[in-house]
Formats: C-alpha cells, structure tokens, sequence
C-alpha cells in the first residue's frame, strides 16, 4: 500500500517537475500499458482466467474512440463509453466461454476471438477504413481530447490508472474477492460452498475487458493512429500478460512495476539497436520471451512477490 | 501429453526456412531436405523438452502455457533478427508444374505434400493405434500417475511424444515451402487452423482431429466462393467459437474430455 502511494505520487507528481518531452511521453506510455496490465490482472491474476484475447477489447476501445472522430463527428468520451460498453458486452462472450473451456483451451478460444475482431477490423473497408488503419483526428480541446500537453495526458491517465488499482485492491479485500481466489484456486470445491463461480467468473471478466477498452480509446486519442494489425494483435495481448506476470499475477500495484520495467527497456533496447531499417528490433522481443518463460518457472510472484521476500 | 504447445507454429516455420536455406545454399531439393531435416527435428525436439518443458510439464497450465508463448516469441523474433523479415519462396524447377488427376489440376508440390501428409498421419495413427510405444503415449496422456505406477517412465514417454510432435511439425514446414512463402510469423495462419481442427475433432482423438480438419476445409473453400476469400477466416473462427459453446469437447469428442487434466 504504501509503495502503491508512493508510486502514484511520484507519477502524478513528475510532470510538475520533469519537463522533457521524452520523459513525459514514456511515463504518459508507462500509465496506459499499466492500465491495461492491472486490467488483464483483474480476470488473469484474480479471476484465473489467463487470456491471450484481450488485444480484442483494447481494440474495441481505440476504433470506438476514432471512429466517433472520424465518422460521427462527435467526442471521444462516447467512444471510450461506447468502447467499454462494447468490450463489456465481448467480455462476457468470452466470460461465457470461459465456464465451458478451461486452461489451454480458453486461452486458444480467446485469441480466436481477437482474430475474428482483427479480420473484421481489417476487412470491413466501408466503416473501418481496413487495414490501412485510421489516423485519429487532432480537435483541440479537452472535451474533444485533443491535447497537446502532455502534462495533462499524465494526470487523464493517472485518474485510470487510480481506478484499475482500486478495482483490484477491492478483489484483495472484500467478500467478492476471497470468492474469486477460492474460484482460481478450485472452482469445483468454490461451487461446492455455494459461491456462485460462473457469474462471479464472467463479471471479473466484463469489468477487465472494459478498462482494456478504456486504455485503447485513451492510448488511440493519445498515440492518434490506429492500425487494426496492431491494436488487434495477439502480441499486444502478450504485452499485458507480460507487464502483470513481471510485476507480479494477482497484485494490486504489480502491473504498473511490470509494465515500467517493459516499456523501459524496450524503449533503451530500440534506441540501442533498433536504428531504421535494422533488423535487430526483434531484440527485445526476444528478451521478453526469455524472461516469460524464466519469470513463470524461477518466480511466479512476480517482481512484487521478490521484492516482499528481501 | 495434455500439454498444448503455443509454439508449434514456430516449429513449422524453422521447418520451412530449413528447407529455403538448404535449398538456397545447398541447392538441396526440399523433398531430400525432408530425410535430413526429420532426424534434425526429432533431436530439436528432444532438446527443447529437455532444456525447457521438462521442469514444468507437472505445474500448472497456465505455467505451461505461458512458457510455451515465451518460447514461441524467442523463436519468431530469432527468425526475425537472423534472417529478416522479409518473406521468401523456395523456386523449386518444378514451381509451376501441375498434375491433372480426374478433372481436377493440382499444383505438383501441394500433391505431394499431400500424399506425404495423408502417408504420415497414416503412420502416425497406426503407431499410437498398435505400437507399445504408442500405447504407452496415450497411458500416459490419459493418467500420468497411473502409468508411473505400472512402471512407465513417463519423463522418457514426455521426451519422445513432444520430440515426435516437433518432427512432424517440422517436416510440414518443409513440406509446406515450396508452397507459400516464409517469413518469421508463416506459422501462425497455419497453426491456428490446426488448434481448430483438433478442438473441433476432440482432443487426443485422431480421426476425429482428420474429420475436423477436412470440415475446416471445406468451410473455408465453400466460404471463399460465398462470401469471398476476405472473409473466409472469420467464417471458421465463428465456427470454431460456436462449436466450442455448444459443445465444447468437440465434434466427436467424449462429453467432459475437456475437462480433463484441468
């Protein structure tokens, strides 16, 4: 708690402080890819439910926010509320599925369903522009999203990024949240006692895919491109899933350490070695999946989890 | 094995840049690459069970998943820093031959694949059908501490099943080049399609996973008349995710067979 305190501070702080460009723009990067992390910690890391689909709701949201700039002429805020109505509505499709499949075959079912938004995304010409992708409209204005200040994006993505950590401090304490641990843990003998896993199940995952779906309305008004190969991809469902698992699955503040750590050095590793038309971007990608699979079997608590035991 | 592999499409993709540099640098046709390659897969195979599944082939799924998505990104992006990733074909002197059979013209290295696909899963089916070893796979497959108990080394029966899986996965590839062009990510369309056929077909039942593939084929073809070849994923996607909320344990599968292991 009192490192969570500290981090946010320091965050919502900084920008009074720093003001190079570069530096606000990662911690700006840093916040959305936490968001989405501790997002995907909430079904992942509480629920159980390991998806590799939530690049499907992080969609939703970037092509609900620019569409409503593009097509409606409207505010982004209703994308990001339709967005997050959209994903709740995919998250309990999913949700649904996760009570008839389980391990390997929900996550295989999950990335289909990211697939099927990719294919839609990057077909459907007439409403999504294809895979050519949309570029998001600058309209100053807070109301419209358009700004410039970074400063001000910090503090926009802060207050999310407040609500994704609340969220999950509430699955730490409440009732609720010892009901979806002891479904993790075993959902037979949870269903046993009474607890009532499947709704608990499909809401955990409703509410996870509506603030990935938020993050991707906020990352496309910020980044101000949307391209549907990327914020579709199963990749990017890794990312979350690596940002939580490194910081640790099933721990409030975990996401946001994870995806600092992630988009640190990635960051340093393409200004190392990743100059134009090199081929060594794979780089970092290759250290990503060396640390999955060494984080996963030498410490599966996590960055938190290490840093409770020293 | 109960254990599903993420990265099996990184595997067929190695297969298919083994057959572009033998045949780039060597000049090797692909189809004598396949009798080198097969044994050379067999030990990657092994070596990769050895080096990172065999710790965690008793944890948890998701331990196993996640490693095996580890594995799959190593494997891409090493494709992507050593050889590029720009794509590339394998120009066999019989590139455009076809052969008529019927009425219908087939491309000679897809027929080939064929027949040598059909050979395989042939044997394949036979050797888990009769073979002790075969027997023993799907002992294990089905009750691991059961099988240890009747004196199965199960860690050796581990090794083996995932270095076969590795093999044919990789002979495919092979099979595959002279087909469609390879670039780090090629494994990808092909592996999902495979993932469906097997869901589809029930798990761990063979000729329920053939049945199904042919399903997802036609599907797909018939699609592509329909509604166009842009769509023509989508269609089996949708298929795919329907059948897994009627029925999840597949087409043919055994009621609950899902479940198992879990």
């Amino acid at each position: 708690m009192r490192g969570a305190l500290l981090f946010f501070a320091a965050a919502g702080l900084a920008p009074l402080v720093v003001s190079d460009a570069f530096l606000l723009d990662s911690l700006v990067l840093m916040l959305v890819w936490g968001c989405a992390a501790g997002a995907w910690n909430i079904a992942g890391g509480y629920a159980g439910q390991i998806s590799l689909g939530h690049s499907a709701f992080f969609g939703l949201g970037a092509y609900a926010a620019a569409l409503c700039g593009v097509r409606w002429n409207i505010s982004p805020w209703y994308g990001v509320a339709i967005g997050a109505v959209l994903a709740t509505g995919a998250g309990a499709v999913i949700g649904f599925l996760s009570n008839r499949l389980r391990g390997p075959y929900f996550v295989i079912a999950t990335i289909a369903v990211s697939q099927v938004l990719l294919i839609g995304a990057s077909r459907w010409r007439g409403f999504t522009a294809g895979s050519e992708g949309i570029p998001v409209p600058f309209r100053p204005g807070f109301w419209t999203l358009g700004i410039a200040d970074k400063r001000l994006w910090i503090w926009i993505v802060l207050a999310l990024a407040l609500m994704v950590y609340l969220v999950q401090v509430y699955l730490e304490r409440s009732r609720r949240g010892f009901q979806l641990a002891a479904v993790r843990e075993d959902e037979d003998a949870a269903l046993s006692l009474g607890v009532a896993a499947r709704r608990l199940k499909v809401v955990a995952i409703a509410v996870s895919a509506a603030f990935t779906a938020v993050c991707g309305a906020l990352w496309a008004q910020y980044v101000g491109f949307v391209d549907p190969l990327y914020v579709f991809s199963v990749d990017l469902s890794i990312r979350f899933a690596l940002a939580a698992i490194l910081g640790g699955l099933g721990s409030a503040l975990g996401p946001f350490l994870g995806a600092v750590l992630v988009t640190t050095l990635e960051t340093w590793l393409r200004a190392e070695f990743g100059g134009l038309g090199s081929h060594l971007v794979g780089l970092y990608l290759i250290l990503y999946g060396i640390a999955l699979i060494v984080i996963v079997r030498y410490a599966p608590q996590g960055l938190v989890g290490w840093l409770r035991r020293t | 094995m109960r254990v599903v592999n993420f990265a099996h499409g990184e595997f067929l993709m190695l297969g298919m840049y083994a057959a572009f540099w033998a045949f780039t640098l060597l000049h090797a046709d692909p189809y004598v690459t396949l009798v080198v390659a097969a044994p050379l897969f067999f030990l990657v195979g092994w070596g990769s069970y050895a080096l990172i599944m065999r710790p965690i082939v008793h944890t948890s799924h998701n331990v196993q998943v996640f490693t095996t998505v580890g594995l799959s990104i190593v494997l891409q992006n090493l494709a992507l820093v050593l050889w590029t990733g720009d794509a590339r074909f394998v120009r066999t002197s019989y590139y455009t031959s076809v052969i008529s059979v019927g009425g219908a013209v087939l491309n000679f290295a897809q027929a080939v694949a064929f027949l040598l696909a059909v050979a395989a899963t042939a044997a394949l089916f036979a050797f888990m059908r009769w073979s002790y070893t075969g027997k023993l796979m799907r002992a294990t497959a089905q009750d691991r501490a059961a099988a240890a108990l009747m004196g199965i080394n199960t860690d050796r029966i581990f090794a083996l099943t995932w270095a076969v899986g590795i093999t044919l996965v990789g002979a495919a590839g092979v099979l595959l080049a002279p087909v469609y062009a390879v670039y780090p990510t090629a494994g990808l369309q092909f592996v999902l399609i495979a993932y469906i056929a097997v869901v589809l077909g029930g798990l761990g039942d063979m000729v329920g996973a053939l049945i199904a593939a042919l399903i997802v084929a036609a599907v797909e073809v018939i699609g592509s008349y329909t509604i166009g070849t842009a769509w023509k994923e989508v269609l089996y996607l949708v298929l795919f995710i329907a059948i897994l909320v009627v029925r999840p344990a597949g087409l043919f599968g055994q009621r609950g067979s899902e479940a198992i292991g879990a």
